[in-house]
């Protein structure tokens, strides 16, 4: 459906609030994690999750799914809490996030049930969602979909622009790479650092449509989606450019790169959290069940000694 | 009682960095992005006009840094040793390496001090595929203090170098004297049964693992070896000579890594008993360091294990 209904678009924003808190807990109670680009991205993920991929919790690797490829794997928690809430795996398992035994800091697809690639180091994702994409189109399977998710700051990575040239030269039409534009990149902001401007001039010359929304706008983006799946018959493969604050739902953490990657302790996890409430004007407790896991230790701990009080 | 510096040893990068700047002014520092964590902020804070960012993007980065020393600028492309090393290969390769230019490579949160970050960024491979590249000098400093001393040669030395910087408080090896040494091993206990040899951060096990054999009447010789290329075959060959077997460790893959660099000694020149600790066929995965060392069995404990073998076989 190209248009939401206003109960639908209410259930999209009540699992974004539900993304953001659990991501929030998983990275707190790891101790680690980016939490500023897993809050940007929480109404993409609803919209897709719950409205837009053909996907199946009970088979996540049914033969005729649409494929997710995280690119920017940084941000992992958030989907992460989306496959939990879509039910791959129990809610408990965001409480071994960064353990041997459990979910891994950046994606990995031999771990994690509805995972379909393993990441973390910036701007391979797309060239791997044209393979995807193009082997889908060899098989003749056209109704399924390759959205590959990117960072602002990733598109700075030279192979998102191999990637992008090659999906236009095969007619990938049923490739859509979203920008999770959120601003801000690790050490300052994009246009301080390395400016990505025109974004959406730099798709439309490589090829691509390019559709820009308000990336926590789930109408704007189910919308998007459904053109980016039904309209180009053109034969172009779409961007759809997400406008979004980094650390969306936690005032302290919104347009603030010092929240790229910093994992809040417990105390200030608990203030985050009541933010995230008054945000989405939900009368929620702070949580009391998470507790920041006891602190590993160095080198130190390992070989044994002491610290020398001087040096 | 081992002594561990409270200061970390990226902290010290930063303000070495910072330091030579004052004296080389035709040093440049490049950052993708990452220069609060790896400490080049200490640097750019100082000098900005000296400091490039290169946003997210490795390949050009270590291409810009070949540039900037064509015409005469010392330049430090900064990046998690994953990218320095996997990345930018090629760049490194073609522009750096054939052309022996003046390009001093930080591998920052190399082997396993990536940690929670997983199998993307925890770097086994830098030292092989480092070691494998024509005319790149490798270091894998131990201390705080061996670190600056590596840094002030390696900006004396004409050419490439590849440093390591895991994401670490090192134990305390030497004192503020000390001066690292291309192609030079330091003895740090001398031994007859065994030698454990270490590299960078790793020597400190190999310490704690000698005072635990030393319980049970094996006398360990423990040898920390910075200089991973060129390394010191003469102090290899000796040590060969006098314990009859080595056991080395590394924060890294084995596979071409520096255990291997230490076999292709011995197997030339005097073949004795050798085995090597590290990672195999595998990654370190998502965790706090300690869990990682423990599954990976990188420990003193899993060292005595190894040495009380070697030595058994030796007989």
């Amino acid at each position: 459906m190209k248009y939401i209904s206003n109960e639908k678009a209410q259930e999209l924003n009540d699992i974004a609030y539900q993304i953001r808190k659990r991501s929030i807990e998983m990275v707190s109670y790891a101790g680690w994690g980016h939490v500023g680009g897993s809050l940007s991205q929480a109404e993409i993920l609803a919209s897709l999750y719950f409205h837009a991929l053909k996907i199946d919790p009970k088979e996540p690797d049914k033969e005729d799914r649409d494929y997710y490829i995280l690119s920017k794997a940084h941000t992992s928690p958030a989907l992460y809490a989306t496959l939990a809430i879509k039910g791959f795996y129990p809610m408990e398992n965001i409480y071994k996030y960064c353990r041997l035994d459990g979910l891994d800091g950046h994606t990995d697809a031999l771990e994690v049930p509805g995972i379909d690639s393993t990441g973390g180091s910036l701007g391979i994702g797309l060239s791997y969602s044209v393979g995807i994409a193009l082997g889908l189109k060899m098989k003749e399977a056209f109704k399924q979909r390759v959205y590959c998710l990117i960072g602002d700051g990733e598109t700075n990575e030279g192979q998102v622009w191999e990637a992008a040239m090659s999906a236009s030269h095969y007619g990938l039409h049923n490739l859509i790479a979203v920008i999770d534009y959120n601003k801000v990149m690790a050490k300052g902001f994009v246009k301080d650092l390395m400016s990505i401007d025109p974004l959406a001039d730099k798709w439309r010359a490589f090829g691509w449509n390019v559709i820009e929304v308000d990336g926590h706008d789930v109408r704007e983006l189910c919308e998007a989606f459904y053109k980016a799946k039904y309209l180009p018959v053109n034969g172009k493969p779409t961007c759809i450019i997400a406008h979004t604050v980094k650390g969306k739902g936690v005032e302290e953490c919104e347009f603030n790169y010092n929240w790229h990657t910093h994992a809040p302790s417990y105390k200030k996890a608990q203030e985050f959290l009541e933010a995230l409430s008054r945000y989405y004007h939900k009368d929620e407790e702070g949580f009391d069940k998470i507790r920041k896991s006891p602190i590993e230790g160095d080198l130190i701990s390992v070989i044994g000694g002491e610290y020398d009080e001087v040096l | 009682m081992m002594k561990f510096y409270k200061e970390e040893l990226r902290e010290v990068f930063g303000k070495t960095l910072a330091k030579l700047g004052e004296k080389y002014e035709n040093m440049v520092v490049l950052d993708a992005d990452l220069n609060t964590s790896t400490r080049t902020v200490l640097f750019k804070d100082k000098f900005p006009d000296r400091f490039v960012q290169c946003g997210i993007a490795e390949a050009n980065q270590f291409g810009i840094a070949a540039g900037l020393a064509k015409i005469g600028y010392i330049t430090i492309p900064s990046t998690f040793a994953a990218f320095a090393a996997r990345k930018s290969t090629d760049q490194v390769y073609m522009h750096i390496c054939l052309q022996k230019l003046n390009v001093k490579i930080p591998g920052s949160y190399c082997g396993m001090t990536a940690t929670e970050c997983g199998a993307s960024h925890n770097t086994a491979e830098d030292i092989a595929i480092m070691r494998a590249l024509p005319n790149m000098r490798v270091v894998a400093p131990g201390d705080n203090r061996e670190l600056e001393s590596v840094m002030e040669k390696m900006m004396e030395y004409d050419g490439p170098v590849y440093y390591r910087i895991p994401k670490v408080n090192t134990p305390i090896l030497f004192n503020e004297d000390y001066q690292f040494e291309w192609g030079k091993g330091v003895t740090l206990k001398e031994g007859q049964d065994i030698t454990l040899i270490g590299t960078g951060m790793m020597t400190g096990v190999c310490l704690k693992a000698a005072v635990l054999l030393d319980k049970e009447g094996i006398s360990a010789e423990v040898i920390h070896m910075p200089s991973i290329k060129p390394i010191d075959k003469d102090l290899i060959i000796k040590t060969a000579r006098k314990t009859g077997c080595i056991l080395t460790i590394e924060n890294g893959r084995i596979f071409g890594g520096f255990g291997s660099a230490v076999a292709e000694v011995t197997s030339k020149e005097y073949p004795v008993l050798i085995d090597m600790m590290g990672i195999e066929d595998e990654t370190f995965k998502s965790a706090p360091l300690p869990q990682l060392m423990k599954a990976y069995h990188l420990t003193p404990e899993d060292m005595v294990e190894k040495a009380r073998k070697l030595v058994k076989e030796k007989k």
